[in-house]
């Protein structure tokens, strides 16, 4: 095949003037209905000629109306995508024979680094068209991919151990996150590509690329541990007073940020603002992409405990595995108001949920099944005996309930499992206290009588009773 | 000490990888695999799409559980509780 015909698929997605047609051309990765499709491009020129074929190619083949600068910046990204795909052959060569050497991993993320740097090159200059901002979102986020790689392929290479001590951003990924944090400010030159736009026409602006850069460099900084340099893009498009409307973004844009965002705000401990974002991303997100509904939920439901005490319903859990296995065993004792249990669960879970950065959040909600707990003890007392003329249905339920009984129901709720853990009285009137005063029970503590006397209407608010 | 305990889990884990890939030609796969151990949002396979793709039919739309009632009378904790509550007798 000669070169001529390998770009037959890039003039006819390019003339489709739309960003995906040409992304698919430059895809690192084979279609699976043409898993040959690199090795036969590949072999349609050679490192020497490869930069004459492609200008011959193009200057017979694109449009006659296309300027030349712009025919020049096609023939220098697609000349570098060449070589992109050139180390990347050399690679799984090397790979199937067992001989991948970090040195040409490397060799791939450089190449690739190249044919981003170019393409960042041409736009900025004003040479391609403004759509052309979304193919290079996925030459980038192919870039982030690469650098991961070649990062994982050197931290093997040569395993550095002086990281221990340092836990502040960016300083423990020194050693192994070289070229991840190289890739990051090729992001921060493509996000201010596109904030800086200032084509008055929006229908023409490269704005339209800020969210799924953004979400790009949300992606990254993840990656590298750096919360706080996620905070500063989110803080930069806060500040944006000329963004397109944030609703005519593509769903998969404006699901990715609010994401990031809800997770931002989670950590922050802003849940209200996170529970608002999460619950926006999980409305918007798509049915099928089960595992992004699964981490929308990892935050969601850490949230919801805490903005309204409300747990995830059975339904819900069934509906998603992953998230039953991992909050399955804290909701129920929660529900049940099982406090031993509810240690179980917690001590259990705790690598994942510290990994996961939920663990605080969780423990918080300790609360919720205390809660229930009390609750029991307050049902369980039934109700006043009825006056003249009151129904089944108005009766009241006893309001004076002695600290020794909800003493009792602690030490039945902690001793499961032969933990035998009693408490006395002074320490439950203690945990009683805490409970009003957050606001989780109505009422006060008559210390004179050992009593607690709860609010006839609504001693525990939201539950019903 | 807990930061050196994580680095040397990680470098386990990269070995580990390492030799799934090898075994592994399904290239799609491998990103796959490494990203739920890492959390990360994945890339969606469309770009755009409408509210309706966003439901899944049959799918439940009762996220939270509503009532903290259902079980309790019969449930062997309550039941428990009431019992050990009249043992005290209401000493008020």
């Amino acid at each position: 095949m000669a070169l001529q015909e390998a770009l037959e698929p890039f003039l006819a997605a390019y003339a489709s003037h739309n960003p995906m047609p040409v992304a698919r051309f430059l895809d690192p990765i084979p279609p699976p209905q043409d898993p040959g499709r690199l090795y036969d491009f590949w072999r349609a020129s050679s490192e020497d000629k490869i930069l004459a074929d492609v200008r011959y190619a193009l200057q017979n083949g694109m449009p006659n109306r296309t300027s030349f600068d712009e025919v020049q910046g096609w023939v220098d990204i697609i000349a570098c995508y060449w070589r992109a795909v050139d180390r990347i052959l050399k690679a799984e060569q090397a790979q199937n024979q067992s001989k991948l050497s970090e040195k040409q991993m490397v060799d791939v993320y450089d190449a690739w680094k190249d044919l981003t740097s170019n393409f960042i090159k041409y736009i900025s200059n004003g040479n391609l068209p403004h759509w052309t901002v979304f193919t290079l979102y996925f030459t980038a986020n192919n870039l982030r991919k690469f650098a991961i790689k070649a990062d994982e392929q050197l931290a093997k290479a040569k395993p550095v151990a002086f990281s221990a001590g340092f836990q502040d951003d960016i300083v423990d990924t020194n050693a192994k996150n070289e070229k991840l944090e190289e890739a990051a400010r090729v992001f921060n030159r493509i996000y201010a590509l596109c904030v800086g736009d200032r084509n008055p026409d929006m229908m023409s602006s490269r704005k339209w690329g800020v969210y799924c850069i953004a979400n790009l460099q949300f992606k990254t900084y993840f990656k590298l541990k750096a919360i706080s340099l996620s905070k500063n893009v989110v803080k930069s498009i806060d500040a944006q007073s000329d963004l397109p409307p944030f609703e005519l973004y593509p769903a998969s844009h404006r699901v990715t940020y609010k994401y990031y965002v809800g997770v931002l705000s989670f950590l922050q401990e802003d849940y209200a603002k996170a529970e608002a974002a999460l619950m926006e991303a999980w409305n918007t997100c798509h049915a099928q992409s089960v595992r992004n509904k699964e981490l929308i939920l990892t935050y969601l439901v850490p949230c919801r405990l805490i903005t309204q005490h409300n747990i995830p319903s059975a339904q819900l859990l069934n509906e998603y595995p992953h998230v039953r296995r991992l909050f399955g065993d804290l909701v129920s004792s929660i529900r049940k108001g099982d406090l031993s249990g509810f240690d179980k669960a917690l001590a259990a879970g705790e690598p994942e949920f510290v990994r996961r950065r939920v663990f605080l959040t969780l423990e918080r909600s300790r609360d919720i099944a205390l809660r229930n707990l009390l609750r029991k003890v307050y049902l369980a007392e039934g109700y006043e005996d009825m006056k003249a003329g009151q129904t089944e249905k108005d009766r009241v339920r006893k309001s004076r309930i002695p600290i020794s009984h909800f003493a009792a129901a602690f030490r039945m709720g902690t001793a499961g499992a032969g933990s035998g853990q009693a408490i006395d009285d002074d320490e439950v009137e203690c945990l009683l206290a805490n409970m009003i005063y957050k606001g989780l029970m109505k009422g006060y503590i008559s210390r004179d009588h050992g009593i607690v006397v709860v609010n006839k209407k609504g001693a525990f608010p939201g539950t019903g009773v | 000490m807990s930061a050196s305990a994580q680095g040397s889990t990680a470098t386990t884990k990269a070995v580990v990888d390492d030799k799934n890939k090898n075994g592994e030609t399904d290239k799609d796969k491998k990103p796959a695999a490494q990203l739920e151990e890492d959390d990360e949002f994945e890339d969606f396979p469309i770009e755009d799409w409408t509210e309706e793709d966003t439901q899944i039919p049959g799918g439940t739309t009762h996220l939270w559980e509503e009532s903290w009632d259902d079980d309790d009378t019969n449930e062997d904790f309550a039941v428990q509780l009431k019992e050990e509550l009249k043992k005290l007798g209401h000493g008020k």
